[in-house]
């Protein structure tokens, strides 16, 4: 297990490069030539359906969601629907699972407490509700997980609102749950809430500390994604400059 | 031999896992490692690569379904088996089956997704078991529609109501799915609760009368096994104390070598060589093989004295087989790769009796990398015939090396050290190392051990004994 977390800022990614950047980091990861990373891409609106989809999650016409220049992805991670966007940070964590027992359940509420302590500093008492992987603020659900795991690494990650739009989830049933009701960590703060710079540092500390590492080390994001696009079995032209 | 792919352990607190997605069809060719089925429990979903090559002949559990963890969810004909198709032509030999006279069964240290597939399967500890596995609870669901009406096998409903906590004292105390069916629970619809079950264990200890059934309590004998394999508690941190897990690569080491010093009389000696003749050859040449991009070290020297010595000495290039020695005619030199954390593995370099120094020094240098970046192929740590290992490179001035298993003997080379020796009445400083062997007494005998180690000594103090012995 590398000793530090390394933590990339990915900038715009489209999601289907997301994806891309995450098999490259996996296989290297795989493969023993890069460290245990957390990694934030920015995404454009998109909706994405898990491994588990329940009938009837995504509420909107596929028409409606063309208009609206989402587009919907089904991905192998874990969970149902989710949304993802701006305002939200999204975090892949590539890790290798092997080398942390290849414990899984553990692994999630590793990831939970690491939002649950950075909610905390922030002054938002946050938690968790058995049998509904995820985090929770006063019955609300502010950070959503969907892992994947090929070769013992994982991929996926979280995704915790911080200031998104959260009428976006109003197109879907999040995580395939009804009547659910999506928060954020400005809807909670108001003025007072951390800017996504702000966030991402917060996560990485936080996140790093659960998941036992002795901290972390920012990468930058252009020699990451030159690395990456070196990696071999990683199809070309996937990744956008 | 029809492999048997089961859903993996996942997890301390993970008792179940549904089959999320068929990443195969039955009937279509699985390469070794290939991902084959998606598992998820939770909020995870989990690849399960393929644990060998051959052809998915049954998927026994649709996608949807949850199964507990060790639950045998498809069946795979090995490669080169005939996949149970009546109408399948005769299979062609394997590249593996062709080689396996050559490629001795016991790989050495190797990360299991290497493994040859085969005899060594029950050992990859991923999701795979060769022969028939321990008996295991039946799918907790049937698949969607199968509309079971009752039929079959009544356990399968009777467990699907039991709760993972019932499940796991009934593993713990070994209490079979007809006791717990004779138990009276009083959970909803009658379901044995786990109250029920403890109540229960403490009247079936306190009374042995007719109500404890016979044949129960009887922990299962342990499985044959060296001794140091069997399974012990779970480890726990104390204070100050951490719990370091054995990876994949730790545990192949750990049984690999507990198997060399349990299964081979292993013992050593130990001689020492005058390097400087060595030194000169490496400072004059590594220059020239520089400019071909090719950094020469000390191995392939050792390696080439190694393969001399071993003409000459042939049952150190050898192998036990039963109350046989197969003495090899083909010189396949393993080198000892500490990788850090992620453990020492023993490639080898293919006929280096037929190789000049410079190919041997190009590949000394491919293996240690890919060592190093986990990129070797299985074909790289099969088929060894003799182990160097070098423990100088860390600065030890001595060692005495365990055998790489199969094989009967392995040499140590160390830290080339500046000692005064004495030289035509004279005391001089030269540049020593001490050369060590570990051999398997069974077969070679001091007198052999001795005189070859010699030998690699005095191949390394006088180069030109080449012209002689080559």
């Amino acid at each position: 297990m590398s000793q530090t977390l390394s933590v990339c800022h990915l900038g715009e990614a489209p999601y289907r490069e997301g994806l891309a950047l995450q098999a490259a980091a996996l296989e290297a990861r795989a493969g023993g030539r890069a460290p245990d990373r957390l990694l934030y891409p920015d995404h454009p609106p998109v909706l994405t359906v898990g491994r588990s989809p329940s009938e009837g999650s995504v509420i909107a016409s596929p028409e409606a969601l063309r208009q609206a220049g989402i587009e919907v992805f089904e991905v192998a991670r874990g969970g149902d629907v989710t949304w993802h966007g701006p305002g939200q940070l999204v975090g892949y964590l590539i890790l290798d699972l092997d080398q942390r027992g290849r414990d899984l359940h553990r692994f999630l509420r590793e990831i939970e407490q690491g939002l649950i302590d950075t909610l905390g500093a922030w002054g938002i008492e946050a938690g968790r509700e058995p049998g509904r992987t995820g985090v929770w603020s006063r019955g609300e659900k502010i950070a959503s997980i969907g892992i994947a795991v090929r070769r013992w690494v994982s991929y996926h990650g979280f995704a915790l609102n911080v200031a998104p739009d959260l009428r976006f989830f109003d197109l879907i049933h999040p995580c395939g749950l009804r009547g659910i009701q999506m928060t954020s960590v400005a809807k909670r703060l108001g003025d007072r809430a951390p800017s996504m710079d702000e966030a991402r540092a917060a996560v990485a500390s936080q996140m790093a500390r659960a998941l036992g590492f002795t901290g972390w080390v920012r990468e930058d994001a252009a020699t990451l994604r030159r690395s990456l696009m070196e990696e071999p079995g990683v199809p070309r032209g996937t990744h956008a400059a | 031999m029809p492999i048997s792919i089961v859903v993996p352990q996942l997890g301390e607190s993970v008792a179940e896992g549904t089959v999320a997605k068929w990443l195969k069809a039955e009937g279509e060719r699985v390469r070794k490692e290939e991902p084959l089925v998606e598992i998820q429990t939770d909020k995870i979903n989990v690849e399960i690569p393929s644990p060998g090559e051959g052809t998915l002949t049954k998927i026994l559990v649709a996608e949807g379904t949850t199964v507990l963890v060790g639950t045998e969810i498809a069946v795979l004909a090995g490669a080169g088996e005939a996949a149970g198709a009546p109408a399948s032509a005769p299979a062609a030999k394997t590249p593996a089956q062709a080689e396996a006279p050559r490629s001795s069964a016991a790989t050495p240290v190797s990360p299991a997704a290497k493994m040859p597939a085969g005899e060594e399967a029950p050992r990859v500890p991923i999701a795979a078991q060769v022969s028939a596995p321990p008996p295991r609870p039946a799918p907790m669901r049937a698949p969607d529609g199968g509309g079971n009406g009752g039929g079959g096998n009544g356990g399968i409903e009777h467990n699907r109501h039991l709760s993972p906590a019932v499940r796991k004292i009934m593993r713990e105390q070994g209490v079979t799915l007809a006791e717990v069916s004779a138990i009276p629970g009083s959970g909803v619809a009658g379901r044995v609760t786990r109250d029920d079950l403890i109540e229960y264990l403490d009247s079936r200890t306190s009374r042995p009368g007719p109500a404890a059934p016979a044949a129960v309590a009887v922990a299962p004998a342990p499985p044959a096994a060296l001794p140091g394999f069997a399974p012990l508690a779970p480890a726990a941190a104390g204070p100050r104390e951490e719990v370091v897990p054995f990876t994949k690569v730790r545990k192949l080491i750990a049984e690999n070598m507990l198997r060399s010093k349990h299964s081979t009389a292993h013992t050593h000696c130990f001689d020492e060589a005058d390097m400087s003749a060595i030194a000169q050859l490496k400072k004059e040449w590594g220059p020239k093989l520089e400019s071909r991009g090719i950094k020469l070290t000390y191995m392939p020297f050792f390696i080439k004295a190694s393969v001399l010595a071993l003409r000459e000495f042939p049952w150190v290039n050898g192998e036990v087989k039963g109350d046989s020695l197969v003495v090899k005619h083909y010189y396949n030199i393993g080198m000892a790769v500490g990788r850090d954390d992620k453990g020492l593995i023993v490639p080898n370099i293919k006929d280096c009796d037929r190789k000049g120094l410079p190919q041997i020094a190009a590949e000394v240098n491919d293996l240690a990398s890919r060592a190093r970046a986990d990129r070797l192929r299985p074909d790289d740590i099969q088929g060894g015939t003799f182990s160097i290992t070098n423990a100088g490179v860390f600065g030890a001035i001595n060692s005495s090396p365990v055998i790489n298993f199969p094989e009967v003997a392995i040499l140590g080379v160390h830290k080339i050290v500046e000692r005064p020796v004495i030289r035509d009445g004279q005391i001089v400083a030269r540049p020593m190392m001490n050369a060590s062997i570990g051999f398997d007494h069974r077969v070679i005998d001091g007198e052999l051990a001795v005189k070859f180690l010699r030998r690699i000594c005095e191949l390394l103090e006088r180069p030109e004994l080449l012209w002689f012995y080559a």
